[in-house]
């Protein structure tokens, strides 16, 4: 399966008569753009607006961030299953608005969104205050339950994201990039020297509001599968989900994933990296044991040489990344983890809620509970009162002037545990 | 079954056998451990959710009679107990408003509902 991925360049963004990209600039039709994502009768008023890179913007709280994509050749379209039919999306060609997002936002949970700083300090823990952003802020009719909440909003952002990417479709991007994985048994015979290294990909599925969707298929329902790394730039996976914003995968990031990026750059150099297991993170103990029973399945069959799993969030999916650790490495296949850490303020404390032997090659994303301090803003978008109540933040944390007090674990993407964000430890 | 979440308490408590905790977090966590101890295995993870032990107030936890000790129950239990009382030493509990408890009650009702579901223990 091959991709072309065509990068148009985006460095400014502006409301305007027609929706286009013209010298780097999207210009967007803010009454077409409102008719292509209205009618969501659950939500009473639609409110866009626009954040750039370097204003003193506070975005609050965030739900998602979704990059606009389109399809201009071969089958299906963007976020398959879900916008578009179920074809099978990676191959062709496919352009990309790089550098603009779509961010939604909405007070879905009390306490599970996160922060969008575009300037200060902030700014540098999060990628998103690098892209020129469409924040669309929804206010739900009374009484709506979360959940709902929660779908109407992933709906109206996907269908933001799918209109402005379709001001990609006819433009020559800037700068085009090629993917390719073969069949397995091709793939083997290219570089039957090379390692054979697979990524084992963990999505967070533990249910209502803790979802994420493959192909539009609550992945909490999958059995551990194979996913051609191209389909994931194509949005079959998506995120549903209203987990701690520091190290949950927004939409954005998926497309985006870091760990196929790298494991392509070297693949034919240092390894033969062969495709991705996508595998799910649920409740009870007998669902944890049936994925990583068959990742570690999947893993034996395809004769790996070693794999890459990374994680989705903290706490019980601890214990999915240690039993997928365990089970892989026993087959002699060699692992590495990517987790983040909640190892206390000072950093001291046990970082994961599990451990085992064999995970003796780990990296971090970043310890979420490292307290930082954000600058009042000149203007926010959404709602700051749930400064003191989304995860990471506590009583007291915005404080009378505007600035806020609080972990880590507030900014979106901070400790993404896709390596999506800056940081991460290094031996002095 | 074992919540301290009135909501999950108030729906299921006639479906199933359950055993309501007019405790915290905490003590839903040892009410757990010595049910382990006794021998009962663990069907849902104690730390179920994204959210902190330090940030919700509710847990439901799912286990299922057993014979002997299950150690992976136990591992799981104590660590989750670990967990709970580093986030508790890093911020206690705030006070939260109405709103965020029934926020809170439920997320942990619907994780609780999922993991039913998928243990297809149906009403």
């Amino acid at each position: 399966m091959r991709l072309e991925l065509g990068k148009v360049f985006i460095k400014d963004m502006q409301f305007s008569d027609q929706t286009m990209v013209k010298d780097g600039t999207l210009y967007i039709n803010k009454q077409e753009l409102l008719n292509a994502i209205s009618g969501d009768d659950r939500i009473q008023h639609i409110e866009l607006d626009i954040a750039k890179p370097g204003e003193a913007t506070r975005i609050m709280p965030v739900k998602d961030v979704i990059e606009p994509r389109v399809k201009v050749e071969g089958p299906g379209g963007i976020f398959p299953g879900v916008l578009n039919k179920a074809d099978v999306v990676g191959s062709g060609k496919t352009n990309v608005l790089k550098g603009a997002a779509v961010v939604t936002t909405g007070k879905i949970v009390g306490f599970q969104e996160g922060i969008i700083d575009m300037s200060g300090i902030g700014a540098e823990y999060t990628p998103f205050s690098k892209t020129c952003n469409l924040v669309i802020t929804c206010t739900p009719i009374d009484k709506l339950q979360q959940h709902e909440h929660e779908q109407a909003i992933r709906f109206i952002g996907l269908k933001a994201a799918n209109y402005l990417g379709e001001a990609a479709r006819n433009v020559n991007p800037d700068e085009t990039k090629v993917y390719e994985t073969l069949p397995f048994a091709e793939g083997i015979k290219q570089y039957p020297d090379l390692p054979k290294v697979a990524y084992v990909y963990m999505l967070q599925t533990q249910g209502l509001l803790h979802d994420t969707y493959v192909y539009g298929v609550d992945a909490k329902k999958i059995i551990p599968t194979i996913i051609y790394p191209t389909e994931v730039m194509d949005g079959a996976i998506l995120s549903g989900n209203c987990v701690s914003a520091c190290d949950k995968n927004p939409t954005y990031n998926h497309c985006n994933n870091p760990v196929i990026e790298d494991l392509y750059e070297r693949h034919g150099k240092d390894y033969n990296f062969v495709g991705v297991i996508i595998t799910n993170e649920n409740i009870t103990l007998m669902e944890k044991e049936r994925s990583s029973n068959w990742t570690a399945k999947l893993a034996e069959f395809l004769s790996l040489d070693a794999v890459i799993i990374s994680e989705e969030g903290f706490g019980n999916p601890d214990t999915d990344l240690m039993m997928n650790c365990k089970k892989i490495s026993a087959k002699g296949i060699k692992t590495v983890l990517i987790t983040d850490e909640y190892a206390g303020r000072d950093g001291a404390s046990q970082s994961l809620a599990d451990a085992d032997k064999a995970a003796d090659a780990v990296v971090t994303a970043g310890n979420a509970n490292e307290v930082i301090e954000l600058p009042a803003m000149k203007k926010i978008i959404g709602y700051t009162e749930p400064a003191d109540t989304i995860a990471g933040g506590f009583a007291g944390s915005l404080r009378p002037d505007g600035s806020i007090v609080a972990e880590l674990q507030v900014i979106t993407g901070a400790t993404s545990e896709l390596g999506f964000n800056k940081l991460s430890a290094a031996q002095l | 079954m074992i919540t301290n979440n009135p909501e999950v308490y108030k729906l299921y408590e006639n479906s199933y056998p359950m055993k309501f905790s007019q405790g915290g977090y905490h003590d839903v966590l040892i009410e757990v451990r010595d049910l382990v101890h006794q021998g009962c295995e663990l069907i849902s993870h104690p730390l179920m959710g994204s959210v902190k032990p330090n940030e919700t107030p509710y847990r439901s936890i799912i286990l299922k009679q057993g014979s002997q000790t299950d150690l992976q129950s136990v591992e799981i239990i104590e660590s989750s107990i670990q967990t709970y009382e580093k986030f508790k030493k890093m911020k206690s509990l705030p006070m939260w408003s109405h709103k965020i408890l029934e926020d809170f009650q439920f997320v942990d009702l619907k994780l609780f509902e999922s993991a039913i579901e998928s243990t297809n223990l149906h009403i």
